[in-house]
């Protein structure tokens, strides 16, 4: 009884947050003259309406949870992983490179993009980890500016030498991969790809680790209290640099399975605009860093997303309502500390 | 080298290393008192918009610029709220402060100018140029330093105000004191919420003046996130300083030479991609030689911040 008394009361917090977004996002809709009711009505058809736009929004979840997973794992460590975003970008174009270039079968080919996109996710966020543990440079710095540098990196090499000069088209991107080595859609005609499936795993998978391990256990504990952790003779940079790389890891997977599953290519800024990484963090923050409860928040905030297109498409309230609506939302779940502050005060009074 | 290295780039670059300057002075004043404040480019993009939308609806530059400063103040008191009074996480607030005005500047676009991406109107008068009298009969510093925006030169100004309000003054000294060990100034009978807000609501202001000479001094529009990274720019260039608005101006200095090199050097042959990175490099180069200081170590501790 008293677990469940818990489970509502952590479900509580992030349930106000989203009301309060929800009441945000009506008084814009108001301003611009909309009818809330109906603008909602059509952001629930537009995430949810039919089969099709229901695995729509599952697809565009998929980057963001496992982008959600690897800020998760670091934000648990006690570290803030900003710089998502530039690792995402240099794991789908190792993970293109790959496809393009390594000979073998399509299976072999798919696979050897995965991991190449894992590992170098992984370096780029590692290397952050390391100028922090070597140099004593803010890591929360250091992952935004890292960012910066790999998007230009990774647009300069589809713009010059790996440019596909096949096509009329003059967008900066590489040539098509291999069908073979395409990861398989989950339903014939839509947009779902195995991605999912990886992500859902994943997600998973880095709970179980988290709870059950011993290695998870000391994660959780050099964030809770690293001066206890390194009492307990938990070696700080090492836990961090790995933290790191496999923070870096996820989210070069995520960048990976949106090549291989959905663009098919590096595109320029095809990974960037979406604003993925940021949905990451964002479903990372309201679900409390819960690896679990990350996948079904970045499934809400995709929801909110493509339904704030469907809304677009079918009323005359922008498409920015819903990113107002994220980040009063954001806003709000981060009130959950204060909340925990309270109770940590009340216990020691 | 002379052609690549005139005059014009030293002018640009002090035009450039305003909008940085004026939020990394507003960064510092926050982390000064224990707030690390992540929102900064958040704030900029807000007071970079309403800056135009004052400019729009009232025609005239000064009303807009005191809009501009208006529209951030009412943002950094949300992040006072939020982290001074319900003690959320800084960082968290400060991301989430970015979002926000992300979000709502690009549906305020819409909602009002009813346009997408970027807001023009070529009967838009921007910040009017200033020639400096006797100044700018100067060779060369003439040129240099003439004929920008006002706050070109108020953000010049407010360094050394804001150098000699903390460290030569009582008030700034019990602003010091708030951010070095809360507990202590307390016990003296410091306020020091109300000099936290107080801080937090000056860096607001300093972020609506720097949005302000973004939309309106160097350009005379508005583009979706215009501010692309300079919010964190300042955050570094705070960092960098160490907090001191002497250190900031001369980091801010840095990066405004890198931005104006950058946009120089794209006349030549090479790919834009590397000019761009150029800032950011330097910026990490530069990092090597910050070292953490106790004061940021403080500021840390107290929020359970980034490590």
């Amino acid at each position: 009884m008293d677990k469940l008394v818990q489970f509502g009361r952590s479900l509580l917090q992030p349930l106000l947050a989203v009301i309060i977004g929800l009441a945000a996002g009506a008084i814009a809709i108001v301003i611009v003259g909309g009818s809330v009711m109906d603008t909602y009505a059509e952001m629930w058809k537009g995430a949810f309406g039919s089969f099709y736009f229901f695995t729509n929004t599952l697809s565009r979840a998929t980057p963001i949870i496992l982008i959600g997973l690897g800020v998760a794992l670091a934000f648990r460590a006690g570290f803030f992983n900003m710089g998502s975003e530039g690792q995402m970008v240099l794991g789908a174009l190792s993970a293109a490179v790959t496809a393009i270039y390594l000979p073998g079968p399509g299976w072999f080919k798919l696979v050897a993009a995965i991991i190449a996109g894992i590992i170098s996710g992984g370096i780029w966020s590692a290397f952050a980890g390391w100028l922090d543990a070597r140099f004593r440079m803010n890591l929360l710095i250091t992952t935004l500016l890292l960012n910066y540098i790999a998007t230009l990196f990774a647009g300069y090499i589809v713009s010059y030498p790996l440019k596909d000069r096949t096509g009329s088209a003059a967008m900066a991107q590489t040539v098509m991969l291999d069908q073979s080595v395409w990861l398989p859609k989950l339903f014939k005609g839509m947009s779902l790809h195995g991605g999912f499936i990886i992500a859902v795993v994943g997600a998973i998978l880095l709970f179980l680790f988290m709870r059950y391990t011993v290695k998870g256990y000391e994660i959780r504990m050099l964030g809770g209290n690293p001066l206890f952790a390194s009492y307990g003779g938990v070696q700080r940079g090492k836990m961090m640099l790995i933290s790191m790389f496999v923070s870096g890891g996820f989210a070069g997977l995520a960048g990976s399975v949106e090549v291989l599953g959905t663009q098919y290519r590096y595109l320029d800024g095809a990974l960037t605009s979406p604003g993925y990484a940021w949905s990451g963090i964002m479903a990372t923050l309201l679900a409390g860093s819960h690896p679990l409860g990350t996948a079904v928040a970045a499934i809400l905030l995709a929801a909110l997303q493509t339904g704030g297109m469907g809304m677009e498409r079918n009323t005359d309230v922008p498409l920015e309502v819903s990113s107002i609506i994220q980040a009063v939302l954001i806003l709000f779940v981060s009130a959950k500390f204060t909340y925990s502050f309270i109770k940590r005060r009340k216990a020691r009074s | 080298m002379d052609f690549l290295l005139d005059v014009s780039l030293y002018a640009s670059t002090l035009r450039m290393v305003t909008p940085i300057l004026l939020a990394a002075l507003g960064g510092a004043i926050c982390a000064r008192v224990g707030l690390f404040n992540v929102g900064l480019e958040g704030l900029v993009l807000i007071g970079a918009f309403s800056g135009i939308v004052g400019n729009h609806f009232t025609g005239n530059v000064f009303a807009a610029v005191l809009f501009a400063v208006l529209c951030s103040l009412l943002f950094s008191v949300l992040f006072g709220f939020m982290s001074i009074h319900l003690k959320a996480n800084v960082i968290v607030v400060g991301i989430a402060l970015n979002f926000l005005a992300l979000g709502l500047t690009t549906f305020s676009l819409r909602a009002i100018f009813d346009v997408k991406g970027a807001y023009y109107n070529k009967d838009m008068i921007g910040l009017p140029k200033w020639d400096i009298p006797l100044l700018k009969d100067i060779p060369w510093l003439g040129e240099v330093l003439s004929g920008h925006s006002p706050l070109v030169y108020l953000s010049i100004i407010l360094v050394i105000v804001l150098q000699l309000f903390l460290f030569k003054t009582v008030t700034g000294f019990r602003l010091l004191a708030a951010g070095e060990n809360p507990t202590a100034a307390k016990s003296l009978g410091i306020k020091v919420t109300r000099i936290q807000y107080g801080a937090v609501l000056l860096c607001g202001a300093l972020c609506g003046l720097a949005g302000a000479q973004l939309s309106l001094g160097n350009v005379t529009m508005f583009t979706e996130g215009m501010t692309s990274g300079r919010g964190f720019i300042a955050l570094v260039a705070t960092m960098l300083g160490q907090s001191n608005p002497i250190g900031v101006a001369a980091s801010s200095l840095l990066f405004g030479f890198m931005d104006a090199l950058s946009i120089r050097l794209q006349g030549f042959a090479l790919p834009t991609h590397f000019t761009m990175m150029l800032p950011y490099i330097v910026t990490i180069l530069a990092m090597l030689f910050f070292k953490d200081k106790g004061y940021m170590q403080e500021a840390r501790k107290s929020n359970e911040s980034s490590r």
